[in-house]
């Protein structure tokens, strides 16, 4: 599903990944750990062509993301869920309006758009709040609504960059049994996290970061 | 269709967001383009004097004193057969000297002193209309002038001369604002869909992130640039077509002008459509300068 040989990048002489060479197969829960600064949001915004590495190759789906054209980029988002730390969500948008965006910008049909947003926002718990302005719901709420937006249109691989970085350990718990639920779906996860207490309560595949390189792994699992 | 609609809702949130912006960026780009206006008016009009002119052309043959009546039956037959002449009439020394005091009858005693009628005989002859072009008739023009029995030959060939003239600078000068002040509105359009960017630049990088494409992140700026250029040069016709009627009744009430409201004229509805269309044109620039350095801006 996702793999990345001997890829390299820097920003103005500073290493943020340094020879990195992984695999991640499909239906994979993965925790990327690592303190801030150690690579692992450049290496989500790889896997979305967001940055394209100074060395190696990255592929997802088969595709090799660093040589794709400019416009073919979208293309391979629409296949990916990325759920922020920050939410992102747009202020002036209902809920059900921020979670149809990635359907909108594929041109669903009004009845497509319907009933996909509808499962989406109650597969997270929140199809009672789709009216309601984001500004309204509390943090974990909030970031429900990103999880179901990043899901809406049934993406490969859901990428979740710091998700439960501004989430009480409740709420954080409580996020996580989410993402073992669509992991349990099939969809491919990976969460980059620099919160212990995050491993704690995922028993899979840990990768580490340590300034751009990629500790030896610990295997885990209960699945 | 939802998607389409999405768009125009966000291209109409734009606009009503930042209506202050909004506002301003009509109002300047309406007198920006007025000024353009004013000239494609001008240009117009005296356009549109110049065919009359030339429509209305005259050329007078004036025949020499001592031609014999058989000469003058002669030369009539010879002008009347050139395909080049429309029509023709003949005005014989007496008609010259009675219309000189019809016309002028405080100035009729000049003629007096000086015993024999001074004015000469006369054909005067209007062009075909294929031939009233300034080209066709300067040549026919010289060719008659070496007839046998032709003194001179006169038309108001300085009248029109200076109007081509003028209407070349005009020309010029209305190409020359045009593009000037085109920048300028592009400018004031681009600006305005430059800070609903960057008010939105957040929005802008979620659905970079989502998978939108970017034709689908641009089109609704490139609808608020098209719809700003619209109501700017719509507005600036209402106020051409204002100071259009003002000017028109003012030289209507000067008494020296009179009868010349009636041949000065406004765009005609395809000059309308088309200068809507140039400010809509000019605002889709705009907004396509702004969404291309904020392309770049961000890498």
């Amino acid at each position: 599903m996702i793999q990345l040989i001997h890829v390299s990048k820097s920003y103005d002489r500073r290493v943020a990944l340094s020879d990195l060479t992984l695999e991640i197969g499909k239906g994979e829960f993965v925790l990327l750990m690592g303190p801030s600064g150690a690579g692992k949001s450049t290496l989500l915004r790889m896997l979305i062509g967001e940055e394209r590495p100074d060395q190696g190759q990255i592929f997802v789906q088969g595709k090799n993301v660093g040589q794709l054209r400019q416009s073919e980029v979208p293309y391979l988002r629409r296949k990916i869920g990325t759920v922020f730390q920050e939410f992102h969500l747009l202020p002036k948008k209902s809920v059900f309006e921020n979670v149809a965006l990635p359907l909108l910008v594929q041109r669903s049909s009004a009845a497509d758009i319907r009933r996909k947003v509808t499962e989406a926002l109650r597969a997270v718990g929140v199809e009672h709040k789709k009216d309601q302005s984001p500004a309204s719901l509390s943090t974990g709420e909030q970031q429900r609504v990103c999880i179901a937006r990043a899901i809406v249109n049934g993406p490969v691989v859901l990428l979740a960059d710091e998700p439960t970085g501004n989430l009480d350990p409740e709420r954080t718990a409580e996020i996580i049994e989410l993402f073992k639920l669509i992991n349990a779906r099939g969809t491919t996860v990976v969460v980059a996290t620099h919160d212990p207490h995050v491993m704690a309560l995922v028993n899979r595949r840990v990768m580490t970061l340590i300034q751009g390189v990629l500790m030896p792994e610990v295997q885990r699992g209960d699945a | 269709m939802r998607w389409l609609v999405y768009l125009f809702r966000e291209a109409w949130t734009n606009l009503r967001t930042n209506r202050t912006t909004t506002m301003v960026a009509i109002v300047t780009t309406a007198f920006t383009l007025t000024c353009v206006g004013i000239f494609v008016l001008s240009y117009v009009n005296l356009r549109h004097a110049a065919n009359w002119l030339q429509e209305d052309i005259k050329v007078i043959v004036y025949l020499d004193d001592r031609l014999p009546p058989e000469a003058i039956q002669e030369l009539e037959d010879t002008l009347k057969a050139d395909r080049m002449v429309g029509g023709l009439f003949y005005i014989s020394k007496d008609q010259a000297l009675g219309e000189f005091r019809a016309q002028f009858p405080s100035d009729s005693h000049l003629l007096e002193g000086l015993g024999e009628n001074p004015l000469p005989a006369s054909f005067v002859v209007t062009p075909a209309p294929n031939y009233r072009s300034l080209d066709s008739v300067n040549r026919w023009a010289e060719r008659v002038t070496i007839m046998p029995g032709v003194a001179k030959v006169d038309y108001n060939q300085e009248w029109i001369d200076a109007l081509a003239g003028l209407i070349r600078y005009i020309e010029l000068a209305a190409i020359s604002v045009g593009v000037i002040l085109s920048m300028a509105a592009i400018t004031i359009i681009g600006n305005t869909i430059r800070l609903a960017l960057f008010a939105r630049r957040e929005e802008i990088e979620i659905l970079r992130l989502i998978g939108a494409t970017r034709a689908f992140i641009r089109i609704p700026y490139v609808i608020e640039g098209a719809v700003l250029g619209v109501c700017g040069s719509t507005l600036s016709l209402g106020i051409l077509k204002l100071g259009f009627e003002l000017f028109r009744r003012q030289i209507g009430s000067v008494g020296r002008f009179s009868g010349i409201e009636s041949l000065v004229t406004f765009l005609p509805i395809s000059g309308c459509a088309a200068f809507v269309g140039v400010g809509m044109v000019l605002g889709i620039a705009g907004s396509m300068v702004s969404l291309r350095r904020f392309g770049e801006a961000r890498g």
